[in-house]
């Protein structure tokens, strides 16, 4: 039997599987399946190299589903304890810890994804970035922090960052991962159970986050989604851009991995300054400059 | 239409008709009938307002707020939760004028409504497409049993990976950290944001 015959196999094993409700939960199913399979196999006297070939095309299978919300938070809460790990630790300060939920939160509200628990942190780096791993939770730098001018700049970047989380691009790529055969198998039951996967999947997760980036086109839809999200909040949506302003000035003098991990700053100014075009009643939308010096530059 | 044979030699007895064209005074009549038709087409689209009119809209999350008035702290008439149904009668800025499934009327800040009927779970591999058994599985899953600690998953991972007791500590203080509604209320109200955005207060 060739490998195409037995993911053939596999996948209409899993299907039926599937249709006949084995396992008391979706979670625990997976591996019920696999066991299933393993038993099915050892009664048939199929060889044991074949048997896992059959167990790995059902995980292929089970990668191509949609990872499902308490999967996307194990995996998120792992990404965030090496967040913190990499990029100096927590920055202790409450009251500005308290004023970036605020304005995270308010623009959380109105994204695609209301219903998701949110959490924003700061991370004692003096370099400029912001991050989102899955789950909802966000990350931005006291270096980030202590550049922006105002409120709708701070809300631009944070919306930037729920746009990543509500679009799920960190887990598509995940997924494509899975579909590559790196990952066997997503479920909360195997990632308690195989640690070495668990760790390997948290690996490639940082790795794109920290190290390599998201796809450009991943970055571009999280600029044209972060925007509507700022706008329907209530902010002034130009203060994304006008970050960027900042950023592109310091672009080659200031080494941050933000230039590695995004595309280059100019193109999306560029792309934002269009699509601001669009939005015809944004001119009295507040920028909240008072605000943000009481709450950040005073502190 | 079904193409049969019948159909078809209708067709090519309709293309070797002589144009009416040909005859003089038919088509001039004609074009004046359908000039005015779509003249009428047009002012009639023109005039329905440019909102999604009588359209069905969603609560994209629990406890929506539907008021008496377009002002956020007006009298609240109706409160929806996630994927209730309104049906939108007007739309002015921000705000929809909404009818609930029970027949009450009031005004919704618009983008707390979907287009699409929200999934109440979250589909997918997890458990959390099981309604109500979502936060007792989060629960089973943390580490020691404790409410409040990282996952089982998560402190296997940074135990391995020799990461800092205070990194986990961060992550745990970040999870932790909650805004109450009325703060949260009253700080979008003071930045004229949410709700209060567009000149309403």
């Amino acid at each position: 039997m060739n490998i195409g015959k037995i993911l053939a196999s596999a996948t209409i094993l899993s299907l039926l599987l599937s249709s006949m409700g084995c396992g008391g939960s979706p979670s625990g199913q997976s591996s019920q399946q696999t066991d299933l399979i393993g038993g099915l196999g050892a009664a048939l006297g199929i060889k044991q190299q074949k048997i896992d070939l059959l167990k790995k095309g059902v995980g292929v299978v089970q990668a191509m589903e949609p990872i499902g919300e308490e999967e996307e938070i194990t995996l998120g809460e792992a990404v965030a304890v090496e967040a913190f790990s990499r990029f100096g630790g927590e920055y202790s300060n409450p009251a500005w810890t308290r004023y970036i939920n605020l304005v995270g939160k308010t623009v959380a509200e109105v994204s695609d994804r209301p219903t998701l628990n949110y959490h924003f942190a700061i991370l004692n780096s003096q370099e400029q970035n912001a991050f989102a791993a899955p789950g909802g939770y966000i990350f931005i730098t006291v270096g980030l922090l202590k550049t922006l001018n105002n409120e709708a700049e701070l809300a631009g970047v944070l919306a930037h960052e729920i746009a990543h989380v509500t679009q799920k691009h960190m887990l598509d790529a995940i997924r494509r991962g899975a579909l590559m055969g790196s990952v066997s198998e997503l479920s909360l039951t195997a990632m308690k159970q195989d640690p070495a996967m668990f760790s390997s999947v948290i690996d490639e997760m940082t790795d794109l986050l920290f190290t390599k980036g998201l796809d450009k086109d991943k970055e571009f839809e999280a600029d044209v989604v972060g925007v509507e999200y700022a706008y329907r909040a209530g902010y002034n949506p130009q203060g994304l851009e006008d970050y960027l302003q900042t950023l592109a000035k310091e672009e080659g003098h200031v080494e941050s991995k933000f230039f590695t991990t995004h595309p280059s700053t100019t193109l999306r100014i560029s792309k934002i300054d269009t699509l601001l075009k669009d939005y015809s009643d944004i001119k009295n939308l507040p920028f909240l400059t008072e605000r943000f010096h009481q709450y950040v530059k005073a502190g | 239409m079904i193409e049969t044979r019948e159909n078809f030699e209708y067709l090519k007895i309709q293309h070797s008709r002589p144009s009416p064209t040909l005859k003089g005074g038919f088509m001039p009549d004609r074009i004046a009938r359908v000039i005015v038709g779509v003249v009428f087409l047009t002012l009639a689209a023109w005039m329905i307002p440019t909102t999604n009119w009588a359209a069905t809209l969603y609560a994209k999350k629990d406890d929506v707020k539907v008021n008496a008035e377009k002002s956020p702290t007006s009298a609240v008439v109706a409160t929806l939760a996630l994927g209730d149904a309104v049906t939108v009668l007007s739309e002015e800025g921000r705000h929809a004028k909404v009818k609930t499934a029970t027949g009450k009327t009031g005004w919704v800040f618009k983008f707390r409504l979907a287009e699409e009927k929200p999934s109440t779970g979250g589909g997918g591999l997890g458990l959390s497409g099981l309604t109500g058994r979502k936060t007792i599985a989060a629960r089973e899953s943390r580490a020691g049993g404790s409410i409040r600690g990282l996952k089982e998953s998560t402190e296997q991972y940074a135990k391995a990976k020799n990461i800092k007791q205070e990194d986990r500590d961060a992550v745990d203080h970040m999870e932790a950290f909650s805004i109450a509604p009325d703060e949260l209320m009253q700080f979008k109200k003071a930045g004229n944001l949410g709700e209060f955005s567009g000149g309403v207060q």
